[in-house]
């Protein structure tokens, strides 16, 4: 005789794949996340690499042609356009004694004038100042040779910089956000179907029926876990295979960023999803098993969906560093996922240990959750 | 033979069965006559296994169903009260569900399901969805559940509610069949009618024991009324919670 609990998971997949809202629940979280993170980033990617001109009110260019020759060649050339509403102007302004400040080497002024706290224009105005501080290094090199002098002289220190950032780090802080879409994806896709098999068939008055057939609480609960981590992984797969697929649009090289996931990858990260997805529906059954309707649950899911966002959200911004958080379920598979994407090497020891620990305590809450629908408190509401 | 022994269960302070003692021999039915409240349905859940007595017990063929509810539970057929489908399968796939739940699977369950569907008449219905379906064709969805695997018992908890006068007369023809085939069949029912008109034996239960026992004429001689209606209310002391 075939174990009742597979009996049970092939009636529930079959029943939740005809069930257009439960597939399209779990497609959409996956195919939709990702894209919007990618309109996101393409937005982002664009402002820090604009190559335009900066545009600027330029006051008494007639005094310094060499000045603006030397702007136009550093992209900063003079507005044509007016300024749009809301816009703070940026005015740069010559005077009128540059030659003559020039001649008898005093200090030649140029004033800037701008709104220095506008972030918009933080980056323009950078710019100008960039562009001016390295004409007047031009200027005082040429004057020290004129006088014998070894321009050195007035460069005592040589910083070098030297940046350790990987190209895999540096994308790490960005890929972060992208992992908690990959995470959050188990735990989205299969609540629909978590909901329909628990609340919702006790909504529909089977519930005791079911409890009636020659098969154990826990065996029952067993089987409908399986189906909903099905669909969990589903998504959790769909999300995998389409996020470096939406990536590849992107032009990451342009701020330094390479993200390379090869298939090895992919799939470890694949089996990582596997003993959360379990923890996700097995959770989210406990929730929905005790609420009466579907409407119930979904209530009561949503408050758990906060759950692996604070998790994953606060190690992420309190920037916790705590070796336990490879070994717990949940922060652990995001510590992984980190290293992977890092391009770190992995701890496979922790890796597996939180694996074990997330399928034990799965396995924990279907035993309970068994224990409770045989308890007559809450099959039957007395 | 369904039989249950001094059953008592108590719920807070509501004492719903006090002391209940019957027995559902075979090639009978059975009626669980009672008003509302007169712990009729905690005794099925007790039978099934879902609820564990306080003391006393109840045996399906000698199995303890409070010791081996799996053992009692694959000998009972269960119609229940309230019958909800999966509208997503069809109803072959809904009795083919059953019929797994209780072992038959392959080209067994196949065959089960097949000969549940045709004694009920509904293969024309049999590859259609549940969503859609008439009340009768929800109650022959939920019988042929019931029936699928051949079982020595059938438990049915208020059958009638809400059905109309054809799904009532495909529920009686098919339990004087079952009867005529040596199936137990308990009939739990607060409608005195339906009573009458099909058990073998009626066991009227008020306030978590039995009130009186026996054939519909029995009843009325040892209560001296003509009618099974005023005999019931001479037993039970009230004519409160019940459908004539």
């Amino acid at each position: 005789m075939t174990n009742p609990v597979k009996i049970v998971w092939r009636k529930e997949l079959k029943d939740a794949i005809r069930d257009k809202r439960s597939v399209m629940a779990a497609m959409s979280y996956a195919f939709f996340g990702p894209l919007l993170m990618a309109v996101a980033f393409y937005v982002m990617i664009s402002q820090l690499t604009d190559p335009s001109d900066v545009e600027i009110d330029i006051k008494g260019a007639e005094h310094a042609p060499a000045l603006i020759e030397h702007l136009n060649s550093n992209g900063i050339v003079q507005r044509e356009k007016a300024w749009a509403a809301g816009q703070q102007p940026i005015t740069l302004e010559i005077s009128e004694k540059w030659a003559e400040d020039l001649a008898i080497a005093m200090p030649a002024q140029v004033t800037l004038t701008a709104d220095f706290s506008a972030t918009k224009q933080r980056g323009d105005i950078r710019r100008i100042e960039r562009a001016i501080e390295s004409y007047a290094k031009q200027i005082a090199y040429i004057r020290l040779q004129m006088r014998g002098l070894d321009p050195r002289v007035v460069r005592p220190i040589d910083m070098v910089r030297h940046d350790t950032a990987t190209k895999g780090s540096r994308a790490a802080i960005l890929m972060g956000s992208v992992l908690i879409f990959i995470l959050l994806s188990v735990f989205f896709s299969g609540m629909n179907v978590a909901i329909d098999i628990s609340a919702g068939e006790r909504e529909r008055n089977s519930l005791e029926l079911l409890l009636s057939q020659p098969l154990n609480a826990h065996q029952l609960v067993l089987g409908k876990a399986l189906a909903a981590s099905s669909f969990a992984i589903f998504g959790g797969v769909l999300s995998v295979i389409l996020i470096p697929i939406i990536f590849r649009f992107l032009p990451l090289h342009n701020i330094g960023i390479s993200l390379s996931l090869d298939w090895t990858m992919m799939v470890l990260i694949v089996l990582m999803l596997v003993p959360l997805a379990l923890f996700a529906t097995s959770l989210q059954l406990f929730v929905s098993f005790r609420a009466k309707s579907f409407k119930e649950a979904q209530t009561y899911i949503s408050f758990l969906l906060m759950l692996p966002m604070l998790a994953v959200f606060g190690v992420e911004f309190a920037r916790l560093k705590n070796p336990v958080l490879y070994y717990l379920p949940l922060t652990g598979q995001h510590q992984a996922l980190l290293d992977i994407i890092k391009g770190e090497s992995l701890q496979w020891l922790p890796m597996g240990i939180s694996a074990l620990a997330t399928l034990l305590v799965s396995w924990l809450l279907i035993r309970f959750i068994g224990r409770m629908l045989a308890s007559e408190k809450v099959v039957f509401g007395l | 033979m369904i039989e249950v022994k001094e059953l008592h269960k108590q719920f807070g302070k509501v004492t719903a069965l006090d002391g209940l003692s019957f027995s559902a021999p075979e090639g009978q039915i059975t009626g669980l006559l009672g008003p509302n409240g007169a712990g009729k349905t905690t005794c099925l859940r007790t039978i099934y296994g879902l609820l564990k007595p306080d003391s006393g017990q109840a045996f399906i063929d000698g199995i303890d169903a409070g010791q081996q509810p799996l053992e009692a539970r694959r000998n009972i057929g269960i119609f229940p009260d309230k019958f909800g489908l999966y509208e997503r399968l069809t109803a072959r796939e809904q009795v083919a569900y059953f019929a797994a739940l209780h072992g038959l699977e392959g080209e067994a369950g196949d065959q089960a399901t097949e000969a549940a569907l045709q004694r009920l008449d509904m293969l024309e219905i049999a590859d259609r969805r549940a969503t859609g379906f008439s009340q009768g064709q929800r109650m022959k969805v939920a019988l042929a559940q019931a029936i699928v695997h051949r079982p020595k018992h059938l438990i049915l908890d208020e059958p009638s509610r809400g059905l109309d006068v054809m799904s009532t007369r495909i529920l009686r023809e098919l339990l004087r069949e079952l009867r005529a085939q040596g199936t137990s069949i308990l009939f739990s029912s607060h409608v005195m009618q339906e009573v009458a008109a099909l058990c073998d034996q009626v066991v009227v239960v008020a306030k978590g024991k039995v009130a009186a026992q026996g054939t519909t004429q029995e009843l009325c001689e040892l209560t001296g009324e003509s009618a099974l209606e005023e005999a019931f209310v001479k037993i039970i002391g009230t004519d409160e919670g019940i459908a004539a």
